[in-house]
């Protein structure tokens, strides 16, 4: 499967993610999502390991990464991740609904990015994530290696073949 | 019969050691088993195979001098009655291994038959009361651990409670308006306008169960939020209050009586939120007045506390329902004439006697409310203990 993609989602809720997706196609950016549902398929992923083992190589240019998840939780990942020295160079950015200060705590100290609380509201929601997305996949200049330089949704589609 | 007593008797000195076995036989005679060593090592050997009733201890041994002959035995038996011989010489040696576990110490010369009996049936039953004590603290004190253990069990499982509320409650609360307004873009204008009104419903109930959500974790949090007293001047408070429901207020016609208010003891930013609940309650509830009018006061002591109140002249309420008044979510008017999702003076109830105080209320429908609470006066620190 081809799926090099700029923007990686986890999160095991259905609803969530289509409403993140339905946020993002809002920026043009549905497209460029690669979902996953929880924090050991992540792992797989960016380790390229597992049913991702073939996957070509180069980091998404965004994680958004859920909390509670079932298996391996938003914060295990966040501690494998920014603890490797190739991989901690990835921006994270956690969406959850808790704005528990230990999440918080725990989180920032391990190095994320940006916390951002999911908002109950919708328009609040729709409105959070295309920021989210437009400033980390379009605005911020990410890492070396990750997939990114390209600054106009019109060229992603030749960028990106898309899923077969 | 009575089982003998096992003395034991530690004495270098033959004719001490003889003299003292003399008093022990010495009419009205009991079963006394006596047991003699003449140096420490000896003692502490048969302290391995036997146990003794009671001990009577020289401090002076060949091969031990002094307090550290006593350490060394009732290290070895901590649970063994220790009674000290000493000479005249050395008697403050023995009121120190008094102070540090022995039961008793007798000097040399002036014991006899009578005294030394008596001296060893203190000593035991001294002794015995003794680790009857050390039973009780230790199985209080096991007590006390065990049903700490509980307490932070209980607030463990408060907090975890509390996280999957915050958690797991919302995502919900998020997919039902995030659905709604996805099926509204989905059917632009081609829904009924009955159809629209029932969504709108939808969403607005889902935004009123949010509030009540977030109210009800603040409520938690709060209850559990460490407290960091202080003194507390009421007047800057209140003032900093009125300023802050200036929006609520929003250009109506509102008199403020401010009474003068003391300094109190409490924990500032909690104290704050008392007053803005009630105060903001009066600014609400008042809102049908032209001018309404608020008084905050000091309405005198009760036990020591001072009596504060907050007063309006607005929608009041029947005294039959004054208990329901601080419950959590309880609410006497209906949403439409006054909006609120009731957890305000539940907070301002538990913030009180979370301080040590209560709260009240007096009414009468449509002549107003006053809200009293209690809090304890700065002054209260100045006074010594007692007068």
């Amino acid at each position: 499967m081809s799926c090099l993609k700029r923007i990686l989602l986890v999160e095991d809720s259905p609803q969530d993610a289509e409403l993140t997706l339905h946020a993002l196609a809002g920026s043009h950016l549905a497209d460029d999502v690669i979902h996953l549902r929880d924090g050991a398929e992540a792992l797989d992923y960016v380790y390229r390991r597992g049913r991702f083992a073939d996957r070509p190589t180069g980091q998404p240019a965004l994680v958004l990464l859920d909390l509670k998840m079932p298996k391996v939780d938003g914060i295990e990942v966040l501690r494998q991740v920014k603890s490797d020295p190739n991989l901690k160079t990835i921006p994270i950015v956690v969406m959850t609904s808790s704005r528990e200060e230990g999440d918080l705590l725990r989180s920032y100290e391990l190095g994320v990015n940006a916390y951002v609380v999911k908002p109950v509201r919708f328009q609040e929601f729709v409105e959070a994530v295309k920021q989210i997305g437009s400033f980390w996949a379009m605005v911020n200049e990410p890492p070396p290696g990750s997939l990114g330089g390209v600054t106009h949704a019109s060229q992603l589609d030749r960028m990106q073949p898309g899923d077969a | 019969m009575v089982s003998p007593l096992a003395i034991g008797l530690v004495e270098d000195n033959p004719g001490d050691a003889r003299l003292i076995e003399e008093m022990l036989h010495a009419p009205p005679v009991e079963p006394f088993q006596i047991s003699r060593s003449s140096r420490l090592d000896e003692l502490l050997l048969r302290l391995k195979g036997e146990s003794l009733s009671v001990l009577l201890l020289d401090l002076g041994l060949p091969d031990s001098q002094g307090l550290a002959t006593f350490y060394r035995v009732h290290e070895r038996a901590p649970q063994m009655p220790i009674i000290i011989f000493s000479g005249a010489i050395d008697e403050a040696l023995a009121v120190d291994a008094v102070a540090h576990g022995a039961q008793d110490y007798l000097v040399k010369g002036h014991i006899d038959s009578v005294l030394l009996k008596r001296a060893i049936r203190y000593a035991i039953e001294r002794k015995r009361a003794e680790s009857q004590i050390q039973e009780l603290n230790d199985a209080l004190e096991r007590r006390v651990l065990e049903r700490t253990a509980q307490l932070e069990e209980a607030n463990k499982e408060l907090e975890s409670f509390s996280y999957s509320v915050s958690h797991d409650l919302r995502a919900p609360l998020r997919h039902i308006q995030g659905y709604v307004e996805m099926l509204r873009e989905a059917t632009a204008g081609k829904l009924p306008e009955q159809a629209e009104r029932y969504l709108t419903t939808i969403t607005a109930a889902s935004v009123k169960m949010g509030q009540l959500i977030d109210d009800l974790l603040a409520f938690s949090r709060m209850g559990r939020a460490e407290m960091a007293e202080c003194r507390v001047p009421l007047d800057r408070l209140v003032q900093d209050t009125i300023r802050d429901l200036e929006m609520a207020i929003n250009g109506r016609n509102v008199v403020w009586r401010v009474g003068s208010l003391p300094e109190v003891v409490g924990d500032p930013a909690m104290v704050r939120q008392v007053l803005a609940n009630l105060a903001g309650n009066a600014v609400k509830y008042s809102r049908m007045r032209n001018p309404a009018q608020i008084e905050v006061g000091c309405a005198g002591e009760e036990d020591g506390r001072l009596i504060l109140f907050v007063r309006d002249n607005g929608a009041g309420f029947d005294m039959q329902y004054a208990g329901k008044l601080f419950g959590v979510f309880q609410r006497l008017h209906r949403a439409e004439e006054f909006e609120g999702t009731g957890i305000g003076l539940a907070t301002v109830r538990r913030i009180v006697s979370r301080h040590g105080g209560r709260v009240w209320a007096e009414g009468e429908l449509d002549r107003g409310a006053t809200f009293y609470f209690t809090l304890r006066s700065a002054q209260s620190l100045m006074q010594p203990a007692a007068t």
